[in-house]
């Protein structure tokens, strides 16, 4: 038995921005005021140069940064504070070393309030959607990273949230564990129609999940391209439509890259 | 076979020790009142094992270090998970905690006298004083190394207040550096037995050596030492087994 009827949300940005206070005591502005909005079920990819505010913007998506400018909406509602209803998954994967693998998966249920037998159950089934199921009773260090991270994605869709974000996920992992858990969580997306924020820097795996790929600009970060990906899934790396993308999105990126190397050599990178 | 592995090492250091220890005896000529032979310590240990002498030592000895620790443990654990988590906190009770660490237990001595009399709570009281401090620093060690990811994960995993979050997230987090603590703490509060019981005590390891040194009977001394540095490594490996059930292996 899956957790309630799927749901997800709409995300509103509006006039977000952020200026940080760097160590010399200069104000750094992180994002430029953005607006942005996500539909329920999207999957939208963030790429962008390092320092661009990717990472910002999902964190205030999560709660765990205050904007200091302009507001960010779920549902309707501004984002106070961390949410099980806004699900993360980690570039580092975050499981609870102390716990095994299926008490992990169930650690969000438990804090709903579900009973043991049927969060079990669930944590159960959501594992052996991403081939965990011999591993419920192993800890967390005794799991490769590829593993390690479908249990974190396992964590995060078990306790159906209306949106995902997540923080360049497969970025520690080797290349053929990274498109073997593309696929997985591609397979998920489409069952459970979560809207998800996908942080990565590459921009194969933008355009090869993602409905959309929003491209940000170098520091201070604004979106400067937003390009909509109609291939049909699965999407194929070597077809003319998926290199196209591709060569739309670098173009873009290529031009900001250079400006973010420009920053860096003027010493204003603080990220 | 893996307890044999564990305890030869020991073994063979006791034989190395007593080797010595013999040797000394034969070669200075020694006077027994100054350093016994080995076989008179083995002997006077035999004669207070049968007597069952020596466990009402132990028992005392032990049943002190035992009630300090845990009152240490009920005081340092609550105050170190504070001042990890709360940084204002720690800025007003660490220059407090920072001041009385360098005073050794021994120095508390005429003030437990003076306050508790010659009754137990004066012993547990010094012996408290030595096991509070490892716990203390471990505890607040164990909760300001809690990776930050964890934190955020809890809290996105619904661990929305700081109660909560506590609970399930950062004790289970900081509970490897804190059992280290529990386990230094017992160690230096075993060692600390010796200061606890010149505070006119009339049971225990510590009475025993000191009762030793004034009746002139060194071979009371060495078993009491003896007796102190073999429970101290039996009671540490007892700490080793839990602190390696409580490792995840990160």
């Amino acid at each position: 038995m899956m957790a309630q009827a799927p749901q997800s949300k709409e995300i509103s940005i509006r006039q977000l921005a952020m200026t940080f206070e760097s160590a010399e005591g200069e104000s750094v502005e992180a994002l430029h005021p953005i607006d942005l909005e996500i539909a329920a079920g999207e999957f939208v990819a963030l790429v962008g140069p390092s320092g661009c505010g990717k990472s910002t913007i999902l964190n205030i998506l999560a709660g765990f940064l205050k904007p200091t400018g302009g507001q960010a909406l779920v549902g309707g509602e501004p984002i106070k504070k961390p949410s099980i209803d806004r699900g993360v998954v980690f570039q580092d994967y975050a499981l609870f070393p102390w716990l095994n693998i299926i008490d992990n998966v169930s650690f969000g249920l438990e804090r709903m309030g579900v009973g043991k037998k049927e969060r079990n159950e669930i944590a159960a089934e959501y594992l052996a959607t991403v081939g965990l199921q011999e591993f419920e009773r192993k800890k967390p260090s005794e799991l490769s990273g590829g593993m390690k991270q479908r249990a974190a994605i396992a964590r995060v869709f078990a306790t159906d949230p209306s949106i995902i974000l997540m923080d360049e996920p497969f970025g520690a992992l080797d290349a053929l564990t990274r498109r073997f858990l593309q696929h997985q969580l591609l397979e998920i997306w489409q069952k459970h129609k979560k809207t998800i924020i996908f942080v990565t820097h590459s921009v194969q795996e933008a355009v090869y999940l993602a409905d959309r790929v929003l491209v940000m600009t170098a520091r201070p970060g604004r979106i400067k391209m937003d390009n909509r990906i109609e291939l049909p899934y699965p999407r194929e790396f070597t077809t003319k439509g998926f290199r196209d993308h591709e060569k739309l999105i670098y173009d873009v990126l290529d031009e900001e890259l250079a400006k973010s190397f420009d920053l860096e050599s003027k010493g204003r990178f603080g990220d | 076979m893996t307890l044999i592995r564990l305890v030869l090492p020991y073994l063979y250091a006791a034989v190395a020790i007593v080797a010595v220890w013999q040797a000394t005896v034969t070669l200075t000529n020694a006077h027994v009142a100054i350093l016994p032979p080995p076989a008179l310590a083995a002997q006077t240990f035999i004669e207070l094992v049968s007597t069952g002498e020596l466990f009402v030592h132990i028992r005392a000895s032990l049943s002190r270090v035992i009630a300090a620790w845990g009152l240490s443990a009920l005081v340092a654990v609550p105050l170190g998970l504070a001042m990890g988590r709360w940084r204002r906190f720690e800025n007003i009770v660490d220059p407090v905690v920072e001041l009385f660490r360098p005073i050794s237990p021994l120095a508390w001595i005429p003030l437990a006298i003076l306050w508790f009399g010659i009754s137990e709570a004066g012993k547990i009281f010094i012996i408290f004083v030595a096991t509070f401090f490892p716990i203390l620093l471990n505890t607040v060690s164990g909760v300001k190394g809690v990776d930050k990811v964890l934190i955020r994960a809890g809290q996105v995993l619904g661990c929305e207040d700081e109660w909560s979050l506590f609970r399930k997230v950062i004790l289970p987090a900081a509970m490897p550096t804190i059992i280290v603590g529990f386990r230094i703490a017992f160690g230096t509060g075993w060692a600390a037995i010796i200061a606890a019981e010149l505070v006119a005590a009339q049971s225990g390891l510590g009475y025993l050596i000191a009762d030793g040194m004034e009746i002139l009977r060194s071979d009371l001394v060495m078993v009491g030492m003896v007796v102190i540095g073999v429970l101290g490594v039996l009671i540490d490996s007892v700490f080793r087994v839990i602190s390696k059930h409580h490792d995840w292996g990160t």
